[in-house]
């Protein structure tokens, strides 16, 4: 792995101390341009924008280059980021799944011809046992979420957010009126809001 | 509007998913500096979007992903803190400077604020100001593309970049796009012997390859790596040398030609390389 090497001044000893770093912490420092932090932030949440990534682009190797542009990005706009935002993890998940949706919009046909999926792709393991008991509670919270929308809402959501699809797409897919899949997705979102507990 | 299912009010779930098309999306931003509610539903619904997210499963990236971001970012320029959007007003913008002086360094631009002032006034609610500085950050794509113009980004996002020698750099970047551009790209992860990791990037079609390592101990002056085309009918064939920069990262290009099923070794041979390995191969990397 890389080490942190980027600046061996004593700016930043209680980062190299064992106290935890959130990632808003984090990348308040990489919007001061330190590198260090910036490794550390990438160590932390990579692997969820990679997992997102290639979840709507399936291609690794693509996914692995959006990532570059997806971390490229908040390096370079992190200076913009402020804790009014909603949080780190936030912000990049938000950017994240925007890029990805862009690069599959921007090569539509990767979606239905990449026969070198089969090749390229491989099932990496998770990191480690705590994010993985992590992250099965929160697709657990998720899947019993949208166990309670309707069939419609739920594939509307599913084709729109992991899909990728627009929503004229989306309204392709599944036979209905766009008007009704913009209906869908936002009744369906607003009842997820209200199962997930998410509010502002 | 004369279309209701065009009105922002009934996009937000479709913009939190991000489905809109980019028409869309400004029609619902601009909207967003008027109505407080839509900004309430936009925000909320924005971080659902993001808990679905969350619920992927993660893919650890390989290492040399993690190489190749720290190589860009050491040699690309962050935006300057500030620049407000002219739609926010200025108690808004006046607690967000207020908020990212406090978090920066004394070197940061000071924004003329009225401290006093701001805060316990300011005429927004929390989750109004909340929402509104959210979404005014329009995305850098200039920026980025500058980048990707000057090959700093390649296809598969391993192109590891270095400051000291960039003509050499792009040039073996170009080549690993286009090796990984190739319809049969394969790559293959390897530990090395002694710490660090081998990536090696292969075209049978292409009968080209490369390999990237990352946190690889440096030589001493007097010996160099050495990678080797290795088959089993005619052993090993010498593929060029390289060195580490002081992250114990490189990208090489090997030279001369891959052949379908050669394994790639890289050993320690004295300065100026080895016509055939003098010592065994800390990594071995087979691509059948």
């Amino acid at each position: 792995m890389l080490k942190l090497v980027t600046r061996e001044t004593d700016d930043h000893q209680d980062f190299e101390s064992d106290a935890p770093v959130t990632q808003d912490q984090l990348l308040s420092r990489v919007a001061q341009g330190d590198q260090a932090a910036f490794a550390a932030l990438y160590d932390q949440i990579a692997p969820r924008v990679l997992g997102l990534v290639r979840r709507l682009l399936r291609d690794h190797a693509q996914s692995e280059e959006v990532t570059q542009e997806i971390f490229l990005e908040i390096w370079q706009t992190a200076t913009r980021y402020d804790s009014n935002k909603g949080g780190a993890s936030t912000w990049i998940m938000t950017m994240a799944h925007r890029r990805a949706v862009d690069r599959v919009r921007a090569s539509q046909a990767s979606r239905d011809r990449d026969t070198r999926i089969g090749i390229r792709d491989y099932d990496a393991d998770y990191d480690n046992v705590s994010e993985t008991v992590q992250t099965k509670i929160e697709h657990e919270r998720v899947e019993k979420a949208m166990q309670r929308l309707t069939e419609l809402q739920r594939q509307a959501v599913s084709l729109a957010y992991y899909g990728g699809y627009s929503h004229s797409e989306v309204a392709t897919l599944l036979s209905v009126p766009i008007g009704t899949v913009k209906t869908r997705l936002r009744d369906g979102m607003i009842r997820l809001r209200d199962e997930l507990g998410v509010a502002s | 509007m004369t279309d209701k299912h065009n009105d922002p009010a009934s996009l937000t779930g479709s913009y939190a998913l991000d489905s809109l098309s980019a028409e869309e999306r400004e029609a619902v931003e601009a909207e967003l500096d008027a109505s407080e509610s839509l900004r309430h539903e936009v925000t909320e619904l924005t971080d659902t979007a993001v808990l679905l997210g969350r619920a992927v499963a993660p893919v650890t990236p390989p290492p040399a992903l993690k190489a190749s971001i720290m190589s860009l970012i050491a040699t690309t320029p962050q935006l300057p803190a500030r620049e407000r959007p002219s739609g926010v007003t200025d108690a808004a913008a006046s607690v967000t400077d207020i908020n990212s002086r406090r978090a920066s360094t004394p070197a940061a631009p000071a924004p003329v604020a009225p401290t006093a002032s701001v805060a316990p006034s300011a005429s927004l609610s929390p989750a109004a100001r909340k929402a509104q500085s959210r979404w005014f950050t329009k995305p850098v794509v200039a920026l980025v593309s500058v980048a990707a113009a000057l090959g700093l980004i390649v296809g598969g996002g391993v192109l590891v970049n270095s400051i000291g020698e960039p003509p050499q750099s792009n040039q073996a970047g170009d080549q690993l796009a286009e090796i990984n551009a190739a319809s049969d790209s394969q790559r293959a992860v390897s530990q090395i012997d002694g710490g660090g990791t081998a990536t090696l990037v292969w075209s049978n079609e292409l009968g080209r390859s490369a390999m990237i390592v990352d946190g690889l101990e440096a030589l001493p002056s007097d010996k160099v790596y050495e990678l080797w085309y290795i088959d089993e009918a005619s052993g090993a064939r010498p593929a060029g040398t390289f060195t580490v920069k002081d992250d114990g990262s490189t990208l090489r290009v090997l030279d001369g030609d891959m052949k379908a099923g050669d394994t790639v070794g890289v050993t320690v041979e004295p300065s100026g390389g080895s016509k055939t390995p003098t010592t065994t191969p800390i990594v071995a990397i087979a691509s059948a």
